[in-house]
């Protein structure tokens, strides 16, 4: 039993990871209608870039999360212009291989600049654990599990109750209808880009002292964000946040009883199986049609 | 006559050509590198078959180059067969993959296809990382032979140890492959791949049965990366889980959007290009992701039909800017 609670508590402290990837995911799907596959590898970036911030200029943990997350939302805004606007009125296909194209630049660059060997992104409570009672988690996985809360609840006070936010999820509900409405969809547009990509930024700063750094780290999770958006239903934010948590459960619990080695296989079988057989998801209304 | 005196027929003999008596003149490097544009270009073929005319975009591909070469030193080294049984062996085994996978994943369109397929791609790595004790995991497996040497009727044997014949020998798939491609794109069944390709429920409401056919053109795709994972085995005759690196599938889908989805030429053209300006200009190999990651981006905003789909349309416009030309004259 104790194993069993020990695993739910590793699989959402990891399944945070997935909801903060899967909700930036989520506002780029609804704005633009881009699979960005890059997702993770701006994930990785924001990792490394933290790892410089405190480990070569010794820079306070916080401030390097804050100015890490702002210089993402700047990326985004220039991956916006410099990738996907031009190519915003081609077939819907060009926008899939752009990010593609994404993600093989940031990749290379990443193995140029930051090296082919992994990294330990140390921070001073690295070794620092937590225990209560027979449970145990590092304290990185406490402050990743409390940031993703905070940010997750500021997301949504934004969408819900800001006019900027408003404007957000009325250019997802229907882009044509927005534009009537006086809403510069273009603006919008680059603002879910910041948004985004910032979302991907919290992450690498806030899992990247409890994980191994290196080029390809972000794969992995882009691939259990998107299972667990098709899982949860596409478009709606709270069912990208459920079916994160729990394909970050289903996949704690797959590495503690069967193997680590294919946990990532286990989640993507659930993934094809939910297209297969509900490709609306848990909680979507509608499968997305492009 | 007529055909043969047609500019295609006269740029892929020229083409040929160049590739017969190119490995003449350069050195052993170069000639290795050509050996490997050769089996990518098999893969920018398959690739083009599924994407370029029947409309399915494949992240997936390195995995069936992967299978085939894994499947082809599998055979080989456990089952102590010769070169031919192991050669048709794996690539049986890569179409069998792809219709598999076809089945679930075909279903699917758009984005949820990309996405199958780079799950597939990604599952297969992990698999053939893990599962040590059939792949060996990182270390890779050894043992891969060259094909038995070919008796010659006119006495003596074509024996393919040397670098230069197994080029050779390479180059004549890909021949053979993009000539079968080329019959099938220009029968009745190829027609209902591109038809599928424009407009997949218009096609169907005619009565094609889209999901058959697309499941068609996955399993030959998918057979033709298995062959060029069995030639890549055979020419290394070491292989590693390298060579189902997803990225390369991201790789291979550039060279065939840089030199022209869609069009016979292009996927052979795109892997050149793209394979041979970093060696040209001696570029590290851990930036070749990154300058290919940038020229397909380039490629994607000013020329999206790549530099197949570039000369269809500059051509015909050339031809008539001469021609109305001589007409003016004419006139005059």
């Amino acid at each position: 039993m104790a194993e069993l609670t020990q695993y739910l508590l590793n699989g959402i402290s990891q399944g945070c990871l997935y909801v903060l990837l899967a909700s930036g995911l989520t506002i780029l799907l609804g704005i633009m209608n881009v699979p960005n596959f890059a997702q993770g590898h701006l994930y990785m970036v924001a990792a490394y870039l933290g790892f410089y911030m405190v480990m070569s200029y010794s820079m306070n943990y916080w401030l390097a999360l804050v100015l890490a997350t702002f210089a993402l939302g700047i990326i985004g805004l220039i991956v916006y212009f410099l990738v996907f606007y031009p190519v915003r009125n081609a077939p819907e296909v060009n926008l899939f291989v752009a990010a593609m194209a994404l993600l093989m630049i940031l990749e290379g660059g990443a193995l140029y600049v930051f090296g082919t060997e992994t990294k330990w992104f140390l921070v001073p409570w690295s070794r620092t654990v937590l225990s209560l009672g027979s449970l145990s988690l590092q304290l990185q996985r406490v402050i990743v599990i409390a940031g993703t809360t905070v940010v997750m609840l500021a997301l949504w006070v934004f969408i819900k109750k800001t006019s900027l936010g408003a404007a957000l999820e009325a250019t997802a509900q229907h882009r044509e209808g927005a534009m009537l409405c006086g809403i510069k969809v273009s603006r919008v547009s680059a603002m879910a880009f910041i948004i985004g990509t910032a979302l991907a930024g919290i992450a690498g700063v806030l899992i990247g002292p409890a994980v191994l750094l290196e080029a390809t780290m972000g794969m992995g999770p882009l691939l259990v964000a998107f299972s667990a958006i098709i899982f949860g239903g596409l478009g709606s934010i709270p069912g990208a946040v459920v079916g994160s948590l729990l394909l970050g459960v289903a996949e704690s619990l797959t590495s503690g009883y069967i193997s680590a080695k294919y946990s990532l296989a286990f989640v993507f079988a659930i993934m094809i199986v939910t297209l297969l057989f509900r490709p609306k998801g848990l909680f979507g209304k509608e499968v997305w049609r492009p | 006559m007529k055909h043969i005196a047609s500019p295609h027929a006269a740029g892929w003999l020229l083409a040929l050509a160049v590739a017969v008596l190119l490995p003449l003149f350069v050195g052993g490097y170069l000639t290795s590198i050509l050996l490997l544009i050769a089996i990518y270009s098999i893969v920018a073929v398959s690739l083009n078959l599924l994407y370029g005319y029947t409309g399915q975009l494949s992240l997936g591909h390195s995995a069936f180059l992967g299978i085939g070469a894994y499947a082809f030193t599998l055979i080989c080294v456990k089952l102590h067969l010769g070169f031919w049984p192991a050669f048709f062996g794996a690539t049986a085994i890569s179409g069998l993959f792809g219709f598999l996978i076809g089945i679930p994943a075909l279903k699917l369109r758009g984005p949820y296809f990309i996405l199958v397929t780079l799950g597939f791609a990604a599952i297969v790595g992990v698999i053939i990382l893990a599962w040590t004790g059939l792949t060996g995991g990182a270390n890779g497996l050894a043992g891969a032979p060259r094909p038995n040497p070919i008796p010659l009727p006119w006495g003596g044997r074509l024996a393919f140890d040397s670098l230069l014949n197994m080029y050779y020998f390479t180059l004549f798939f890909l021949m053979v492959i993009v000539f079968v491609c080329r019959r099938l794109v220009y029968s009745l069944i190829g027609r209902t791949f591109v038809a599928i390709s424009h407009n997949e429920n218009l096609a169907e409401s005619l009565g094609i049965d889209t999901m058959r056919k697309k499941l068609l053109s996955f399993t030959i795709s998918a057979t033709f990366s298995g062959v060029a994972g069995a030639l890549f085995a055979s020419y290394n005759t070491v292989i590693s889980p390298d060579i189902a690196y997803y990225a390369r599938g991201m790789d291979l889908l550039s060279y065939l959007i840089v030199g022209g989805a869609g069009t016979m030429a292009g996927p052979v053209i795109g892997t050149f290009v793209m394979m041979a300006i970093p060696e040209g200009l001696q570029i590290v190999p851990t930036l070749r992701t990154l300058i290919n990651g940038v020229i397909l981006l380039v490629f994607l905003i000013f020329l999206p039909t790549g530099i197949g789909g570039g000369f269809k349309t500059l051509l015909p416009r050339l031809g008539r800017s001469s021609k109305s030309g001589m007409e003016r004259n004419g006139v005059a």
